[in-house]
């Protein structure tokens, strides 16, 4: 054999072996040196991890420390995502779990699979564990590599379904709300609030994340704390709403709605022919909905705030099925079904004869008219401004009082001041001073009653309020823009519409909350009020008190909203004030004129004695679509005239006849209440929701409806 | 067998002149064994510092390690004391064993229809493709030596191509593609040294490329085979399935890189002390090897190498019978390939494979049987005198 060939083929298989050497050296020499910065940049990156440390959301309180929204502590298991990335590390993980937290191994798959948990927490694997169990899946970490136990806040409402709309609820942050919420620093996985004052105080209630970052080896395991941010946990709120009152309010309330609807309206018949035809001789109420809100006209604070229909608002933490919650808050175009609106201070209503108070109140103010300036009421007021011809053409140029039940034409009330006016509430008096104001300056009227805080926002710490519409040239040109009113309509304001809403009908627009600062400037004499349900806030933290209760002493007031800031003091001196007073006050005592009762009385003469608080008031009834008679929606505003319960109560029914009918009687007995001459059902805690309940909410009644007595027999319960 | 040179009798006074020079036992190649154990002892280290952290004993693998390295060092000096021709005279027995381990292995994987490249033996699992590492060579090798010429002759190529091929396409079908590629390099090297014309090696890498690319589309591979291939071609790939097999060399390659040039030091490697790289003991001990003593440590553990394949290639150099000349230069190919491979694969410049590294991963399989290799290397270094 010859040894060379050998050593040469053997000299290859070196060359060979030089080769795959330099190629790994170069390699070798290329990663440790020059790409060796870079690399340990790539792995310093994810040397620290950030764990975020939940805020305890602040506590909502009544004025009485009743808690109304309370934090329920819920455990979560929770796997840390860089546990699960692996099929197989997963597998194994979830097989562990499985038995521990009684989930299957399906299930926890499942949720690996969505897109709807946050990465920036451990996935959750099951909700809501027992303490024992969260212990001891914490004592054999060991073998649950990445599980921990979250703590978290479940909302929960003890009190519900009582305030539901002031207190609102909580819901997942909408795409809408994703910029806003990331920009204050939220997790966008969180609930915050979406309606009352979970959503209108949502900054102070949410407090503010905190976190821990930790070093952490390549395993993502902790080897360090590095830094700790404790959570600051939200503010607790107090309410002005008084539990008490509140649920008095509602039940009172739902209780006459449902007792209207078994009224009825009669479809007048003139000559045989019916006024409406295609409808029965009596049409029941539909009273679908109705709201009452208290004011304390001293403090601006509010103190009941009712709306009908409610909803319990644990629904909206109780996890129910989309199915099952379009069944219980149904979508709907129907107004008169919403539910989640609070009509107290979002309901667009015409007020009508409640508002002759405030037209009063611009007619002396301008000097129209003075406290001894008689008119004679006829029944009907004829436009002076308008020329016969152009009458009898067929523009409406003379204007009806309302009907008078006993002869069914309309009232005659003879000779009225602006008192007696208030006290019978002619029409044909303010029907008068509406065409005098269009006379007398396009705006004049509107500029007086703008300063009751009409057509504008109260600015009531509570979400989506409706300001409101005074009837002018510019909102009646947007009106026909939009095509709301009949095809035809002059865009500009018309005396007609100025006398409509002189009587609070026509294209007026206000809401109850409005409806009670306005009376509430009268009666303090000429305070108009921003309101607010917020009394204060506290410190995190309010120990609890009695069961349901938080205890107030214990805990520090960190902003007091006792009082709130007047938005203008506006004329009330006693030249306006009492003929205003006196007449609301003729309203509810009597006497009236001209053989007629005033429109309060006959309610108020029965079961009000001179003991109870002594009020002032006035009806309204305002004249809904079409003008048939059963869809009169029924309205009352009253005050208290004892400066040591100063509280003004509006309430407003829809489609439930007349004002001293329908929501007279709510507000007599909730005066009645504030008396302590009525017995109120003590507030209790609510009974676990129960989750196949079809019921938005449990229903609200009074025990005793006598309170609502009256000595007017002008209708009567069909059967 | 008889152990002759550890029963060297009493020194007389006048040295040891009983024993010739020629004696097997006094031409121990000891720069050789040195660097093998200086490489298992480092071993044991790097297993202790890539294991410590994920095991409930810490010393669990290492220890196991140790005793995998005493029970192969009895094997090693078995070999080493007896002539190689010897072995070779029995080569078509073991050869015939190894196939018949691994049909049997290929039969029960594919009764039980798991995939398996080992027999679980209790305590430890016996893998037959580590044995077909030793007995293909020594079949190999003997085949070839047989013929007395300076060439390889298309016939006996063929014979040649016939003994590997058989244990390979089992080996493939376990599939076990690392191990495959070893027995092909051998060959490789083994022919090339014999005198196979270079067309015959370049038929060699075709029908080893074929074979392989045959497995992919014959689906005789696992998908993660599939995966570690796909990820090798596009290391920078952002497909979610592949992110697993990206992230384990992703790994690597940072822990290599971040050792800098003097490393972190002595279990300091966060990485190694981490999980990112799974198995590391026994798949990437290279990572750890550069991440805790950096270019310098691994420049050193590869100098090692080096050195022990220099010694290798010399004594296939100063073998006197082709035997021993094929012999060497199998082994040489292998641990130079296996080497590569291994490191590559840890460097980012090779597929991963489930190739262990000599002497440096843990496992008491693939330690054996390079300490059989080394002890037939010895066995043709102490009778070259003969």
């Amino acid at each position: 054999m010859a040894a060379d060939k050998r050593a040469t083929r053997l000299g290859v298989l070196a060359l060979v072996g030089v080769i795959l050497f330099s190629l790994v050296g170069i390699r070798l020499w290329f990663l440790q040196t020059v790409r060796a910065e870079e690399l340990q940049d790539s792995v310093t990156v994810s040397k620290t991890r950030e764990v975020p440390l939940v805020p305890e959301r602040g506590r909502i309180f009544d004025a009485d420390g009743r808690i109304l929204a309370d934090n329920e502590r819920v455990l979560t298991v929770g796997v840390d995502w860089q546990m699960l990335r692996k099929k197989a590390d997963r597998d194994e993980i979830f097989r562990r779990l499985s038995g521990w937290i009684d989930v299957p191994i399906e299930a926890m798959e499942d949720r690996y699979q969505s897109d709807r948990y946050s990465p920036f927490l451990p996935m959750p694997v099951k909700e809501d564990v027992r303490e024992v169990d969260a212990i001891a899946l914490l004592e054999r970490s060991e073998d649950f590599p990445g599980v921990s136990i979250l703590t978290e806040w479940r909302r929960v409402y003890p009190y519900a379904p009582l305030a539901a709309h002031v207190v609102g609820y909580m819901g997942a942050i909408t795409e809408e709300q994703d910029d806003q919420y990331r920009d204050l620093g939220y997790n966008l996985n969180e609930r915050v609030g979406q309606f009352g004052v979970e959503l209108s105080m949502e900054e102070a209630l949410h407090g503010r994340w905190g976190k821990r970052v930790y070093e952490v080896d390549a395993a993502n395991r902790p080897v360090r704390l590095i830094e700790e941010i404790p959570p600051i946990n939200g503010f607790d709120v107090q309410l002005s709403i008084d539990l008490d009152i509140q649920q008095y309010a509602e039940q009172s309330l739902q209780t006459q709605l449902e007792q209207r609807r078994q009224f009825t309206a009669i479809n007048p018949v003139d000559d045989g022919v019916p006024a409406f035809p295609g409808f029965p001789r009596e049409v029941n109420y539909k009273a679908p909905a109705g709201s009452t809100v208290m004011l304390d006209h001293d403090t601006g604070q509010i103190v009941a705030m009712a709306s009908y229909p409610t909803f319990d608002n644990r629904w909206f933490n109780a996890g129910i099925s989309s199915e099952k919650f379009r069944e219980l808050f149904p979508e709907t175009d129907d107004p008169d079904q919403s539910i989640l609106v609070n009509r107290a201070v979002q309901g667009q209503y015409n007020l009508g004869s409640t508002f002759k108070t405030f037209v009063a109140y611009a007619a002396l103010a301008e000097q129209l008219i003075t406290p001894g300036s008689y008119y004679q009421d006829t029944g009907s007021y004829k436009l002076t401004s308008i020329d016969d011809d152009v009458c009898a053409s067929g523009v409406r140029c003379e204007f009806k009082n309302s009907i008078c039940a006993f002869n069914g034409l309309p009232c005659v009330y003879g000779s009225v001041n602006a008192e007696l006016a208030l006290a019978v509430s002619s029409d044909a008096f303010f029907y008068k001073l509406g065409e005098e104001f269009y006379l007398r300056g396009r705006t004049l009227m509107q500029d007086q009653l703008e300063l009751f805080g009409f057509g504008a926002d109260t600015g009531i710490d509570l979400p989506y309020e409706y300001g409101g519409r005074v009837p002018d040239d510019e909102s009646k040109e947007a009106l026909v823009a939009a095509g709301v009113l009949r095809p035809g309509e002059e865009p500009r304001l018309l005396v007609g519409d100025n006398v409509q809403t002189s009587i609070g009908q026509g294209l007026l627009a206000a809401t109850p909350l409005q409806l009670a600062v306005g009376y509430g400037a009268v009666a303090n004499g000429g305070y108009v009020l921003t309101p607010h349900v917020v009394k204060a806030l506290y410190e995190p933290g309010v120990p609890d008190g009695e069961p349901g209760f938080a205890d107030l002493t214990l805990g520090t007031v960190h902003e007091s909203r006792e009082r709130s800031a007047e938005v203008r003091q506006i004329p009330m001196g006693p030249e306006l004030r009492d003929p205003l007073v006196n007449g609301l006050r003729r309203n509810i005592t009597g006497p009236g004129v001209n053989g007629r009762s005033t429109t309060a009385e006959e309610l108020f003469e029965v079961g009000y004695p001179d003991t109870a608080i002594p009020v002032a008031g006035k009806t309204g009834t305002a004249q809904g679509q079409g003008n048939y008679p059963w869809t009169d929606s029924s309205v009352f505003a009253a005050f208290s005239m004892d400066p040591t319960k100063p509280y003004t109560t509006v309430t407003y029914l829809e489609k439930a006849g007349f004002g001293s009918l329908g929501a007279a009687p709510v507000v007599k007995c909730i005066f009645l209440a504030l008396s302590g001459l009525v017995e109120t059902a003590p507030v209790a805690m609510s009974d676990p929701l129960d989750p196949t309940s079809s019921a938005v909410a449990r229903p609200q009644r009074l025990a005793d409806t006598s309170c609502m007595a009256s000595s007017d027999a002008s209708e009567r319960p069909v059967d | 067998v008889t152990l002759s040179f550890l029963q060297r009798r009493p020194d007389s006074g006048l040295g040891n002149i009983r024993a010739s020079p020629g004696d097997p036992s006094r031409n121990i190649d000891w720069v050789l064994m040195l660097t093998q154990y200086a490489l298992t002892v480092i071993g044991c280290f790097i297993v202790f510092s890539a294991s410590r952290t994920r095991l409930d004993d810490p010393y669990a693998f290492a220890t196991r390690q140790v005793v995998f390295a005493i029970i192969a060092t009895v094997v090693m000096f078995a070999v080493m004391s007896v002539d190689y021709e010897w072995l070779k005279e029995r080569a078509r027995f073991l050869y015939g064993f190894t196939l018949v381990l691994l049909a049997l292995l290929f039969i029960v994987g594919q009764l039980t229809g798991v995939d398996r490249i080992s027999f679980d033996l209790g305590p430890f699992n016996f893998q037959p493709a580590e044995l077909a590492k030793f007995t293909t060579l020594l079949v190999l090798a003997s085949y070839l030596a047989d013929e007395r010429s300076d060439e390889v002759s298309y016939p006996r190529f063929l014979g040649g191509l016939m003994l590997v091929g058989a244990p390979t396409v089992l080996v493939i079908l376990q599939p076990d593609l690392g191990s495959a590629s070893v027995l092909v390099a051998m060959a490789m090297g083994v022919l090339l040294v014999a005198g196979a014309k270079p067309r015959y090696i370049a038929l060699i890498s075709v029908l080893a490329v074929a074979t392989v690319a045959a497995a992919f589309i014959g689906r005789l591979v696992n998908q993660y085979q599939i995966e570690r291939l796909r990820v090798f071609v596009d290391q920078e790939t952002s497909n979610p399935q592949l992110q697993d097999a990206v992230y384990q060399v992703r790994n690597a390659v940072r822990a290599v890189g971040t050792g800098g040039i003097w490393g972190k030091g002595w279990l300091q490697g966060p990485l190694t002390n981490g999980r990112d790289i799974p198995v590391m003991w026994a798949d990437f001990p290279f990572a750890a090897v550069g991440e805790q003593f950096g270019l310098v440590g691994a420049s050193v553990l590869l100098s090692l190498f080096v050195l022990a394949l220099v010694r290798i290639w010399r004594i296939a150099h100063l073998s006197r019978d082709l035997l021993g000349t094929y012999l060497c230069a199998g082994v040489f190919t292998m641990l130079l390939w296996q080497l590569f491979q291994n490191v590559g694969m840890t460097l980012g410049i090779m597929p991963v494979t489930g190739l262990p590294m000599p002497f440096i991963s843990y496992g008491g399989s693939s330690l054996i049987t390079y300490f059989a290799l080394f002890g037939i290397v010895q066995s043709v270094h102490m009778r070259r005198m003969r």
